[in-house]
């Protein structure tokens, strides 16, 4: 090994093969290396939603404090945007202002709660204490949040008049990017 | 022969009766029609068990649906069950899941595109690794088989090295290494007494 290190000390032949092996070295090493800085700090779980684009998936739930079904046919032909939230989610009541306050100033725009992982007792006394702008809906046995592919509260789906997922944002929305999203979901109407 | 005429008719009509035949009551939307036997019992359990164990639970670190406690993966685990109830197979069921959750949701990646270096990649690696150190392996002793031939004979000593025998012409600095070599080795001579004879 130590003459392998001092250049000129091993015969010419034990140089090269010491290079040949740094350099396979180098070529198992770098692209593993790649792929790790590539990745670093990027959260597996932000996968860019196959449903974007696609048919919004169809339901029918029901409205928390009663009422008939709401489903997602009834908000054809004007744009959507369909909140995914629960009680015990902070950021949700972060959100929950900024939502309320353009449901009431886009009144061509339909809103929608879906209430994910949560008792519907809760549900109401939180809408009762914090005023809410239109309907939240419970989805009992989570379905309709799977075939939405959430992975958690808040996600928030944007949906033209066609019924067409045009966004799907993960987070907390502020109101500027609720207005943002909606111009795009009626964009894609025209 | 008639009967066998009137057999195949039979045969016939019916095929075309199922292919013509609405979409049974079950069928989910986006899924098509079940390809399998609706599964029931202790069947259905352990297929309710397989199937969840090839989904990952979207919520969790690394766990697959059938392994998780967590609300989601239980719903997702109560939906396998009902679609294998209702006749869909393992494909179909995973195919409803990548749809909304895209192919992260498969704990076995599909063999396509790209993913054929996550399955075959490993082995090509370990094929490729025993290759090179059999090769490697087989140099080495092909260079030790040919420096253990009798005919090469001890390595002639590298230039500008004076042999190990040589004294000074000095005659009192010939006697002192004569005595340092005594001393060192046993021996005054450059060479070991058994070697010279």
């Amino acid at each position: 090994m130590a003459t392998a290190l001092t250049p000129g000390a091993g015969s010419p032949s034990s140089s090269r093969v010491n290079r040949k092996v740094l350099i396979a070295g180098m070529v198992i090493a770098f692209p593993l290396l790649a792929v790790l800085v590539a990745n670093l700090g990027r959260d597996p779980h932000t996968v860019r939603s196959p449903l974007v684009g696609q048919p919004a998936p169809p339901f029918s739930l029901l409205p928390v404090g009663g009422g008939s079904p709401v489903t997602l046919e009834s908000l054809r032909g004007k744009p959507a945007v369909i909140n995914f939230w629960a009680t015990w989610c902070v950021p949700c009541f972060e959100e929950h202002a900024a939502l309320t306050a353009a449901a009431k100033g886009l009144r061509d725009v339909r809103f929608l709660g879906i209430v994910y992982e949560d008792e519907e007792a809760r549900t109401r006394e939180f809408l009762g204490q914090r005023g809410s702008a239109y309907p939240s809906l419970m989805d009992a046995d989570g379905r309709v949040a799977i075939a939405y592919g959430v992975f958690g509260v808040p996600e928030t789906f944007f949906i033209d008049g066609k019924g067409r997922i045009v966004e799907k944002y993960v987070g907390p929305l502020q109101r500027s990017t609720i207005a943002a999203l909606v111009e795009r979901a009626r964009g894609e109407d025209r | 022969m008639k009967s066998f005429a009137f057999a195949l008719t039979a045969l016939f009509a019916l095929a075309s009766a199922a292919a013509s035949a609405p979409a049974p009551a079950s069928m989910e939307p986006g899924m098509g029609a079940p390809r399998g036997p609706p599964l029931s019992g202790a069947v259905l359990d352990a297929r309710t068990e397989d199937v969840g164990g090839l989904l990952r639970c979207p919520v969790c670190q690394g766990l697959s649906v059938a392994d998780s406690p967590a609300t989601m993966a239980r719903n997702m685990k109560a939906e396998v069950r009902e679609k294998l109830a209702a006749g869909y197979d393992q494909e179909q069921i995973l195919a409803y899941f990548e749809r909304s959750y895209g192919e992260f949701v498969r704990l076995e990646p599909s063999l396509h595109g790209v993913n054929w270096v996550v399955w075959f990649g490993p082995i090509a690696g370990l094929l490729a690794g025993g290759a090179a150190i059999a090769w490697a392996l087989k140099r080495t002793a092909r260079k030790a088989g040919a420096a253990d031939l009798p005919d090469a004979g001890p390595a002639a000593p590298a230039p500008g090295v004076p042999a190990r025998d040589t004294l000074p012409a000095d005659a009192r600095l010939a006697a002192a290494v004569r005595r340092v070599r005594t001393l060192a080795y046993g021996w005054p001579d450059g060479i070991p007494p058994k070697a010279a004879l």
